[in-house]
């Protein structure tokens, strides 16, 4: 014992010094190796003459933000869904949407080689765009707050000194994060708007703040719980949804047009009553285009 | 690989605050687990099946049944049900100690029970009662051989405790959630946090050499 006690500890040191270098390396060779490959098949595809309809585009979605897009059984479904089919149909491409989680849709499509885009009411921010580009925005949307019933709360600037639960990574997690202070520990960030609502049932918050389309959701099928939906909009500004695509990526020259096209020609209008029941007002939307 | 070191320094007050809450959970947990879990192992050790039961009732749910959901229903349905709304800290320390409850109660028994019968018997025949006997003789041979096994369990513990971001106990995983959030970026809020991870074990790993050294 006492003899390798010294070589023992020695060993430990390089092992653990080779297991952080291997990581480190593998972590970067990923990167690497994924911007290599998908350049390379950028270059394959405009060879062959830009026979677009071949490729089959795929989408990478979290497929967990109900009436956006979601899992129904084993198909997904959603606003975001028949808006792409449209949109797809318009470009004459082949595509596929799957759902693959928040996490390995920002890195797969960050890599860009499995999936060229993701899907999936992705809100437009300059930080993210530092990372990704994006496409024309598709969707306004707004942060609602829901409180109970009763409750004294009437705009965003009365949650300052309130518990708040939101989804993290999520722009209502961005804003609240700037009127509260990142580190304040009376904004708790939940894994999903669904925990974060459960949290507010059972008295852990004072309110929800999140995507206008999910708080009424929420409230409508909830009715039993009490629920009200604030706006704010001096506080809450408009926000606008883009598709993720990777840096640099081809498929925004050929898809903007397409989303631009939908928008006009109506078919956007009819995806939007089929989902919402209303019809939209489009003019925030065609000004930031 | 663009890794952005910038972002790591921002979120680095951040981070290093919840190390300490990990850092908290586990000591809590650590404890309050092995407590309950001595009354577990010996629980796990009584000779009529009838008073066994609940014991090896706790044992099998804790251990068959995914942390993840534990926490869930700690948090949603336990803690609210005491102590009126939820609370983060409160629910992360109950289903954690819990959880290793269970763990460390078989580490018990089998601690005890690896000593030869013989000991005991000896023991015994000296004229020692069986409380003497089970303190001066079986446990402190049971306790050399818990430790590698408790020094599993604790560092799985620590790990396990990244699990508590799912209701947004401000721990070190939750910090790197929070991160990834705002950038959209993956790699530098988990390696930070894996590295924060591993520095955490690895002392807890050294001082439990020691400690196995000494006995």
């Amino acid at each position: 014992m006492e003899t390798r006690k010294g070589t023992k500890t020695r060993n430990k040191w390089i092992l653990s010094a080779l297991i952080a270098i291997l990581v480190l390396a593998i972590a970067g060779c990923g990167s690497d190796n994924a911007n290599n490959a998908s350049s390379a098949s950028n270059a394959g595809s405009t060879n062959s003459g830009g026979s677009a309809a071949e490729t089959v585009v795929k989408f990478a979605s979290d497929a967990s933000y109900a009436p956006m897009e979601y899992m129904d059984k084993d198909t997904i479904k959603g606003f975001d869904i028949d808006f792409i089919a449209a949109v797809m149909e318009e470009a004459g491409m082949k595509y596929e949407v799957v759902n693959t989680g928040w996490d390995t849709m920002l890195e797969s499509v960050k890599q860009g080689t499995e999936y060229q885009a993701g899907l999936s009411s992705v809100s437009i921010t300059d930080d993210r765009q530092q990372t990704y580009d994006f496409s024309v925005p598709y969707f306004e949307s707004t942060n609602m707050i829901m409180v109970k019933e009763g409750s004294d709360i009437k705009s965003a600037l009365d949650l300052k000194d309130k518990t708040v639960a939101v989804q993290t990574a999520t722009t209502a997690d961005e804003l609240m994060s700037k009127i509260m202070g990142v580190g304040n520990t009376k904004l708790k960030r939940f894994d999903s708007n669904t925990v974060a609502m459960m949290e507010l049932d059972n008295g852990g918050a004072d309110a929800v703040v999140a995507d206008i389309a999910i708080v009424r959701e929420y409230i409508k099928n909830n009715p039993k719980m009490k629920l009200v939906g604030i706006t704010d909009t001096p506080n809450f500004g408009s926000e606008f949804y883009g598709i993720l695509y990777p840096k640099g990526s081809e498929l925004k020259a050929k898809l903007d047009p397409a989303i631009q096209k939908v928008i006009e020609n109506g078919k956007y209008e009819e995806i939007y009553k089929k989902w919402f029941g209303e019809a939209p007002d489009l003019t925030n939307l065609k000004n930031a285009q | 690989m663009d890794f952005n070191f910038d972002i790591i320094w921002g979120y680095f007050p951040l981070f290093l605050r919840g190390t300490l809450y990990t850092i908290g959970f586990s000591i809590a947990s650590i404890i309050l687990g092995s407590i309950l879990g001595l009354g577990i192992g010996f629980g796990r050790m009584l000779k009529s099946p009838l008073w066994r039961w609940p014991f090896d009732a706790y044992v099998n749910i804790f251990r068959g049944t995914p942390l993840y959901v534990q926490i869930l229903i700690v948090h949603f349905g336990v803690v609210p049900f005491f102590y009126g709304s939820t609370n983060a800290l409160i629910s992360g320390v109950v289903a954690l100690s819990l959880n290793s409850a269970a763990y460390a109660g078989e580490i018990f028994r089998a601690g005890i029970q690896s000593v030869d019968s013989g000991q005991r018997e000896a023991a015994l025949s000296l004229g020692m009662t069986r409380g003497q006997s089970m303190r001066f003789v079986v446990l402190p041979q049971a306790i050399k051989r818990m430790v590698p096994a408790f020094g599993n369990e604790f560092i799985v513990l620590v790990k396990d405790s990244s699990l508590l971001a799912l209701v947004a106990a401000p721990e070190i995983m939750y910090w790197g959630n929070t991160m990834k959030g705002q950038y959209m970026r993956i790699w530098e809020p988990y390696l930070t946090a894996a590295v924060i991870y591993f520095i955490l074990t690895y002392s807890l790993n050294k001082l439990l050499g020691y400690i196995e050294r000494r006995m």
